[in-house]
């Protein structure tokens, strides 16, 4: 490899087999190619340091419109490839300075991917968020809120008790959106303990911020679901189900992912024990 | 359903002259947002375990409610809506520590 | 009922994934391999980029100037 040409990995998988994987396209154009590293095989592309080097890299990274048009591409062969055979995603950004080097780094780590590989095969990653409905949207048996914002209008010619009633008023608000809150969050415990039944894994991810998902309502869950290939259906069923059964809660189901949160330890947030 | 792509990247808006003074209007009346919320936590609490004179409350929640009025006028003044100042102090009771 | 979904079918274009979701799952996911290795060119084999905290604050960024 000349000096300043690099490696980008973006899955490991046990076997590719035959699979042709010259057809994808990559990262910056680049063709994708299969690399075998230490009994496993990684799906690559040959990339330019001059962008996709350390120093470049960050750089790079705070252009979002290049991040973007990376993380598409570097996703689209994952989502493809995992189509083909049971692969475990790589961070974004993993390049290595060769095919040798790679395959010493992955050396140490063949038992461990083995085992996740084997998690992972035959099985897809489902993401669900919930978004805490404002009380004034939810059916009005469900509100907390009194419907009329009156609460008791200011009293006598010269407003006296005017004050007073405020309070009041404030009071019931506040109480009111504590109650929302509260049965918000029991209401996103029970959804995920419902859904950690239903697949072989799962994991709690922190919640977006609003100014990165867009939405101001709270986000109550940010979970991500190992189910079954096939079960799909059943599971969006769920997903619908619990949406119905919560009406303080906004569910948004995405997917079919590849297991991107299921590629790491086994140790990492195991969510499926707090359910109970 | 958030579908689009968010953007992150700022521009800063030359072609409106407001917009800096607007940062800071929202700067300011955020921290004034805030304190606002935390009195009339106070004085709600204070109301409901009886430490104050129904006169006190009275012009306790007289004043708030100016104050809240006022809010409202100053931050449409800056072409800002309450909701942009994005405070929000969650339940009633935990907030004021006790 | 409150279900919003955005399935997304095996051949439909990566560019329908909201890009949020997109950048939390690539940037925080997949398996993470490190290692150093001495080879006599002393190159930097890895590089992994940690890009939560650029995403934070290019959001801190974001608040300050709305």
């Amino acid at each position: 490899m000349s000096d300043d040409r690099g490696v980008w990995a973006y899955a490991i998988t046990a076997d590719a087999g035959d699979q042709d994987v010259s057809w994808l396209t990559g990262v910056a154009d680049a063709t994708v190619r299969t690399a075998p590293a230490a009994g496993l095989t990684v799906l690559v592309s040959d990339v330019d340091l001059n962008e996709f080097g350390e120093a470049a890299l960050r750089r790079n990274l705070e252009d979002l419109d290049w991040l973007e048009g990376v993380a598409r591409a570097h996703h689209e062969v994952i989502a493809v490839g995992s189509k083909l055979f049971p692969l475990l995603p790589t961070r974004l950004a993993t390049v290595y300075s060769s095919d040798a080097s790679m395959a010493a780094v992955l050396g140490g780590r063949r038992d461990e991917l083995l085992a996740a590989l084997e998690r992972v095969g035959g099985r897809v990653e489902w993401g669900v968020k919930a978004y805490a409905v404002p009380d004034s949207e939810q059916p009005e048996a469900m509100r907390h809120e009194p419907a009329s914002a009156e609460g008791g209008a200011p009293a006598g010619a010269g407003g006296r008790g005017a004050g007073l009633s405020y309070l009041k008023r404030r009071k019931a608000q506040l109480s009111a959106q504590a109650e929302s809150q509260r049965s918000a969050a029991a209401g996103a415990h029970a959804v995920h303990g419902h859904l950690c039944r239903r697949a072989a894994d799962a994991r709690l991810h922190p919640p977006q911020s609003p100014q990165l998902s867009g939405d101001k309502r709270p986000m109550m869950l940010n979970a991500a679901y190992l189910v079954d290939a096939g079960d799909g259906t059943g599971f969006a069923s769920e997903v619908a189900a619990a949406a119905d059964a919560h009406p303080e809660l906004d569910l948004n189901l995405t997917g079919p992912w590849p297991p991107y949160s299921f590629a790491g330890d086994e140790g990492q947030s195991p969510a499926r024990r707090d359910s109970g | 359903m958030t579908n689009q792509p968010v953007r992150y990247r700022l521009d800063s808006d030359e072609d409106d002259p407001r917009s800096a003074e607007r940062g800071l209007a929202s700067l300011v009346l955020t921290i004034v947002e805030l304190l606002r919320q935390l009195m009339e936590r106070q004085a709600i609490r204070r109301v409901e375990d009886g430490t104050v004179t129904d006169e006190q409350a009275e012009r306790l929640g007289y004043n708030l409610m100016l104050l809240d009025e006022r809010m409202t006028e100053l931050t449409e003044k800056f072409g800002l809506t309450r909701e942009d100042l994005n405070i929000d102090l969650g339940p009633l009771g935990p907030l004021l520590g006790d | 009922m409150t279900l919003s979904r955005e399935l997304v079918p095996a051949d439909v274009p990566s560019q329908r994934i909201a890009l949020v979701d997109l950048l939390d799952r690539v940037l925080s996911g997949g398996v993470v391999i490190t290692g150093e290795i001495t080879l006599s060119m002393a190159d930097v084999d890895l590089v992994t980029i940690s890009l939560r905290a650029l995403l934070a604050s290019v959001s801190a960024l974001a608040e300050e100037s709305t």
